[in-house]
């Protein structure tokens, strides 16, 4: 190999790496919660807690917040602001891709949570989201809440799960 | 060692000018390859970094960013491992198909390792990041989509590598490291999938997917067409049939070929094809050799010598045998002479190449000096041909004949040493030569090492490589 080649891989490659690092670093932040749907609650961070309706999970340990609030065992005024229907929450985006949920709401209670949408950027993300997703629509049926804890392993996708399920409780008044 | 024809010329050495013009721009094609090879390494590093998913932020992370960084350079390099292999007749005639496979040797650790890394490292970085075990993390990402392909792909590599290694490969035969090594194509294509539906960098809708699309299909599809389309398309055309096996020495034959237009093949002088002979037992390999004679337009002929079971049984290739080939490859030929005054070595089987260069050499009485050796008389194969051809053409021939010498001059038998001959005496103008030399691998070093101390400049020296 002569040594033009070796300069001339060596600069070449160089501007290439110099190239993709300068293009990385103009990429957007990575995680930017954006709301999809209307009815405003964008601040719903998942720290701060809604009326959560204790009613039956007071006792259960599931949930004991890995997001920071308590789950406040709490009354059934929560419970009648609440109107049934069918809610979508916010599309929350994450570096892995988009997660929305919707909520079913019927008799005053959370009967049923789907994903609308999961991260889809990579197999491995699929893989994490759909091993993850039916687990937090468990623990969320049996806390009535979204303060349940995050799944191991599955940050990303808990933490705009729950986010995307809050603002749909939001909008049910729930 | 004797002089059978000598007619001393003196003749001031001169250049050429269109001789240096190719030279140059060949060596140019050269460097811009290997500048491309890097690069493209580069790039694919570099179209990773601008995703912005690299994250170092925390152990998992970095140890997972880093397994797939090395999982796309290793890729990109098992690419341009396929294109070296792909006897491009573009990357042959710039660097020489031994050269180009030599590239391709010295690749094959680095890729596998970075391969073998990216597997470690992805599994390691996400059992920390989800808090599992390895062995459960490899079990998770088993049952992934597209992942036992992936676990096959790896397993495959292993496979090639481990029999690619020199000790493991000189213990096997020739055709069973081939058959192994054919795998890696099975390999590098059950390792794509993954790629494409794993991989976040190379994700459905990013511009790194038509990319790295494009980089397979350019690498597989040289491949096909290089190796199995315009092989068969020419083996077609001019229809290759064997014509008489005939023995030249206990260990060696001629193979006669007839065929159609052959001179159309523009096959050099020094130049050989990859054969394949359609008889029972040695048809599904091809077995590369040079040409003894240069193609006429009817026929042409290749020298075997007997190495193992593979050649042995083209000596009972009967008349009439179909016979398909890709080529011509090498750069032992005219082609890259850049001196008026030329020095040929040829040992053993060596000197087929070295007869239809001679043939087509374009040299002044005096002006070309060729030296054969055989460890004894009978393996100076198509000695008296060359003698013969040397006689007519006023070029010097010797001979070498006797268990080789030890020291400088060791690639001359002790014999000559001991009269007094050296590199020297025998190549007076090795500063204004090309040097063209042929042999096995051991005897070549020592005549390369001996022709550099001699006065041969690096450049000017010419070998082929029999080691593919």
């Amino acid at each position: 190999m002569s040594a033009r080649a070796t300069v001339g891989g060596a600069v070449v490659s160089g501007a290439i790496l110099a190239l993709g690092w300068i293009a990385g670093a103009a990429m957007p932040a990575a995680t930017t919660a954006t709301v999809a749907t209307g009815t405003g609650t964008s601040g719903s961070s998942s720290g701060s807690a809604s009326g959560s309706t204790g009613s039956s999970s007071s006792g259960s340990g599931s949930a004991s917040s890995g997001t920071g609030s308590s789950a406040t065992s709490g009354s059934t005024t929560a419970t009648t602001g609440a109107t049934d229907g069918t809610y979508t929450g916010s599309s929350v985006s994450t570096r892995f891709g988009d997660v929305q949920v919707q909520v079913t709401i019927s008799g005053g209670a959370i009967t049923d949570v789907t994903a609308v949408h999961l991260t889809d950027h990579d197999g491995k993300s699929v893989q994490i989201s759909n091993r993850a997703a039916p687990i937090l629509a468990q623990e969320v049926l049996s806390a009535q809440s979204a303060n349940v804890q995050m799944v191991s392993g599955a940050t990303y996708t808990s933490r705009a799960y729950l986010e995307s399920l809050q603002s749909a409780l939001d909008q049910a008044g729930f | 060692m004797t002089a059978t024809a000598t007619r001393p010329t003196v003749v001031p050495p001169t250049r050429t000018v269109d001789r240096e013009a190719p030279h140059r721009r060949r060596r140019l094609r050269a460097d811009l390859l290997v500048t491309g090879a890097w690069a493209s390494a580069a790039l694919a590093l570099a179209l990773y970094l601008s995703t912005g998913l690299v994250d170092l932020g925390s152990p998992s992370a970095a140890i997972t960013s880093i397994g797939i960084a090395s999982g796309l350079i290793g890729s990109d390099l098992v690419l341009v491992m396929l294109v070296l292999a792909a006897r491009i007749p573009a990357i042959d005639r710039t660097v020489g198909h031994d050269r180009a496979m030599a590239a391709h040797r010295s690749l094959g650790k680095p890729a596998f390792s970075l391969l073998l890394a990216h597997a470690a490292l992805l599994t390691i970085g996400y059992s920390l990041a989800d808090g599992s075990s390895v062995v459960s993390e490899t079990v998770t990402l088993f049952s992934s989509a597209d992942m036992p392909l992936a676990y096959l792909s790896l397993g495959l590599l292993v496979a090639v590598v481990v029999t690619s290694l020199v000790a493991v490969h000189r213990r096997m035969p020739y055709e069973a490291w081939h058959v192994v090594h054919l795998l890696s194509y099975a390999a590098v294509l059950a390792g794509l999938p993954h790629q494409l539906s794993m991989g976040g960098v190379l994700a459905e809708g990013t511009w790194q997917r038509p990319y790295w699309i494009a980089l397979y299909v350019v690498a597989l599809g040289s491949i096909v067409v290089f190796r199995v389309v315009r092989p068969l398309v020419a083996s077609v055309r001019h229809e290759v049939t064997v014509e008489s096996v005939e023995r030249i020495a206990p260990d060696a034959f001629s193979i006669h070929l007839a065929g159609r237009d052959l001179d159309r093949l523009g096959a050099r002088g020094g130049q050989f094809f990859f054969w394949r002979f359609w008889a029972p037992g040695t048809w599904w390999h091809a077995h590369p050799i040079s040409v003894s004679a240069v193609p006429t337009a009817r026929s042409a002929r290749i020298t075997v010598r007997e190495l193992g079971d593979g050649t042995r049984s083209l000596s009972r290739l009967r008349p009439g045998t179909r016979v398909s080939f890709s080529g011509p490859f090498g750069l032992f030929t005219s082609l890259v002479r850049r001196n008026r005054k030329v020095a040929v070595l040829a040992a053993g089987i060596g000197i087929t190449p070295v007869l239809s260069l001679l043939s087509r050499l374009d040299a002044r009485a005096g002006d070309v000096t060729v030296i054969a050796r055989g460890s004894d008389e009978s393996e100076l194969y198509l000695w008296q041909e060359l003698q013969d051809w040397a006689d007519v053409n006023g070029m010097r021939a010797y001979r070498s004949v006797g268990s080789r010498a030890r020291g400088r001059d060791a690639w001359l038998s002790a014999h000559d040493v001991a009269r007094g001959v050296t590199t020297r005496s025998v190549f007076p103008d090795l500063a204004d030569s090309d040097v063209y030399l042929c042999g096995p691998d051991g005897w070549a070093d020592a005549a390369e090492s001996a022709l550099l101390a001699a006065g041969a400049s690096r450049e000017s020296i010419h070998r082929e490589r029999f080691d593919w």
